[in-house]
């Protein structure tokens, strides 16, 4: 089993006719995802990888049955792709697209709250449920089912995480890229409250980074509330303070969003946290015996 | 992206917020003569994208058009934080009754625009939420409803201000919100907001900060980024089209990825001191990694290069011909040690292993970087 995606779930993606959402398309069928539709306006009647494009999320949704979607779209056009995907009922949506407007991604988190759909992003590498299906750009061969789920910032440090634990026979029931933006859709806290209620998963890793305070956030849900164990990596204790690294939000402003920020909120937690991402295995079987 | 106080002030004054008039230049001699024109007392100010300036000689008072063209030249030949003052502001000192603390921010857990006012301005905001939070008010602002100017004036309120003050502070409050929402700021910071002795309010200071990937929707500012990044090296990335970030140390680090790169040079950083940060992003092509070649080789005192190259479906292979070519073109006795895996990735190995680079052939990072440190300690 898994969380949010399995073999059966009935895929969209938006922006299929474009460069990076055709050739993602054909990459996640090679897969097994179970893509049912595409949408890209104005392209409705075409077809990608004989997958059917679509006009509008609506109608793919109530032609095809599409229940979760991934985008990608260009930046100014999350917003509306997002309301327009949130109004026709679908119940995951992965943006992989990068530089959303950060004022756009906060008006679509608070269009999404109280609805029923859960959104991934934006920055997302994806999500990966290994053997069955995969949304996003994440490399399938990077992955290994099992029993741990994983939840990144970042989508190479989820690679390097996962293929060290794959190297030690520890496979991934579902791994979860929430983005490194400023604002992510979905806080760390919400998708390990998931994994924690999933039968299939023994124990979360956290693949976090410099920036914000969504690993102090987690921390106290995983102190208060959280039944299965949790390892935890974070990447930048050599960051300087002031610079973004790549990611909109991976950067230290003062004390806040450091490493040392962080490791102390997960200790205190009674979460262990690797200091190099090879450590992760050796914690990782420490807590399964 | 952070905008200079006069950039900010003037978004602020077209938006109705009461900002004093103030003179731009890099000119002790146009300093001296808007002295004149406004009459002294002046502040002279150093334009610069740092906070801290008041504690680096950055902002000081003079009392006399002479005294100002003199100050003015010693802050435009100063650097702050690192950074050199190419501009200064002139405007006229208040006489200050009250100061006052309003910000607009965001918070990023919540997902909503954060509002905060204190009453007590002119020191940093952290601080005073340490050390005196009773003088603090901050709300969360729903952003599809936004900041009423009743919900400006309930803050007010709750800080404690006299009806005077409240009524004044709310409607600028109010539209400091308007302004963070309207150009996609992710700050807008007045510190501080002051009542004059006459009863006048005035924002002594203009903070605000751009979201990048929201540019686009503002041709209106005509500001580009390129033009306010200090170093030279970053800017050349920026331009190429990769994160880079420059450092001082010896060890130049290549990643397919931010959080990689960020690992990458906490695994360096054990025993060297890394020179750069640099994130590659998707788009990888020979072009583009011949670029970046060129531009982590140009920092001086670098000692060895390690290349991170997680490929996933990225086309590393054409990657790793960019790279050989700029060795070919560049020899260097510098050790190159790549790591690679993912797509093709024997077909990548076996291009760099015959344009001189050390492939380690391990699965984690930390077992690869081991090599580039034996290859530093004088092994092979």
């Amino acid at each position: 089993m898994s969380i949010l995606l399995n073999r059966e779930t009935r895929v969209l993606v938006q922006g299929i006719t474009g460069r990076v959402g055709q050739a993602q398309t054909k990459w996640m069928l090679e897969y097994g995802t179970n893509i049912v539709a595409g949408v890209t306006p104005g392209k409705g009647g075409e077809e990608v990888a004989g997958v059917p494009v679509y006009n509008s999320a609506a109608q793919a949704v109530a032609e095809r049955g599409a229940e979760a979607s991934v985008f990608f779209v260009p930046p100014a056009a999350v917003k509306d792709a997002s309301r327009e995907t949130i109004d026709a009922g679908v119940r995951l949506i992965v943006v992989v697209t990068e530089h959303v407007p950060v004022h756009d991604a906060m008006e679509i988190k608070a269009y999404a709250s109280g609805r029923d759909v859960q959104l991934l992003g934006p920055t997302s590498p994806g999500i990966i449920t290994p053997g069955e299906a995969k949304m996003g750009i994440m490399p399938g061969n990077m992955f290994q089912p099992g029993r741990i789920g994983a939840i990144s910032r970042s989508g190479t440090l989820a690679y390097e995480i996962c293929v060290d634990l794959a190297a030690a026979g520890l496979g991934q029931s579902t791994a979860v890229g929430m983005g490194a933006d400023p604002v992510p859709f979905t806080n760390l806290s919400e998708l390990l409250r998931l994994f924690d209620a999933d039968p299939d998963t023994d124990l979360v890793v956290i693949i976090g980074e410099v920036g914000g305070r969504q690993e102090e956030h987690a921390a106290r849900f995983i102190a208060s509330q959280m039944t299965k164990p949790v390892v935890a990596y974070i990447a930048g204790y050599s960051v300087p303070e002031g610079k973004r690294m790549g990611h909109a939000g991976a950067i230290v402003q003062g004390n806040m969003g450091t490493t040392k920020s962080k490791i102390s909120a997960f200790q205190e937690a009674g979460v262990e946290v690797a200091e190099y991402p090879l450590d992760v295995v050796k914690l990782v079987q420490n807590k399964l015996g | 992206m952070k905008l200079y106080e006069f950039e900010a002030g003037g978004l602020f004054r077209q938006e109705g917020i009461p900002v004093p008039d103030f003179v731009v230049t890099d000119s002790p001699t146009q300093v001296r003569q808007a002295t004149e024109k406004i009459g002294p007392p002046v502040v002279v100010k150093a334009q610069v994208l740092t906070g801290g300036r008041g504690l680096a000689g950055g902002v000081q008072v003079a009392e006399s058009p002479e005294q100002a063209e003199e100050i003015a030249r010693q802050i435009l030949k100063s650097t702050i934080k690192g950074l050199p003052v190419s501009k200064v502001m002139v405007v006229k000192k208040a006489e200050v009754a009250r100061e006052f603390y309003l910000g607009v921010t965001i918070d990023g857990l919540i997902g909503s625009p954060m509002v905060i006012l204190s009453t007590a301005g002119g020191v940093s905001i952290e601080e005073t939420a340490k050390t005196h939070p009773e003088m603090v008010v901050s709300n969360q602002i729903p952003i599809l409803s936004g900041l009423s100017l009743p919900g400006a004036e309930k803050m007010t309120q709750k800080a404690g201000l006299d009806s005077d003050d409240s009524a004044r502070i709310a409607e600028i409050l109010h539209k400091l919100y308007h302004v963070f929402r309207k150009y996609d700021a992710t700050i807008a910071e007045i510190n501080p907001l002051v009542r004059t002795a006459k009863g006048e309010y005035l924002a002594l200071d203009a903070k605000m900060e751009i979201d990048d990937s929201a540019l686009f929707r503002h041709p209106d500012l005509s500001i580009l980024p390129e033009d306010r990044i200090a170093s030279p090296l970053e800017k050349k990335g920026r331009q190429i089209g990769v994160a880079y970030v420059e450092l001082d140390g010896e060890v130049g680090i290549i990643s397919t990825g931010a959080g990689l790169g960020m690992a990458t040079m906490d695994i360096v950083s054990q025993r060297y001191r890394p020179a750069n940060f640099l994130e590659t992003g998707g788009g990888i092509s020979e072009e583009l990694l011949y670029q970046v070649m060129e531009l982590i080789m140009q920092k001086q005192g670098l000692r060895a290069v390690f290349i991170n190259l997680l490929g996933g479906i990225n086309p590393i292979h054409e990657g790793a011909r960019g790279i050989v070519r700029f060795l070919q073109e560049h020899p260097t006795n510098i050790p190159i040690v790549a790591r690679v895996m993912g797509n093709r990735q024997e077909e990548t190995r076996q291009i760099l292993r015959e344009g001189g680079v050390e492939v380690a052939t391990e699965v984690a990072t930390e077992k690869c970087v081991e090599h580039l440190f034996r290859r530093l300690e004088g092994g092979r």
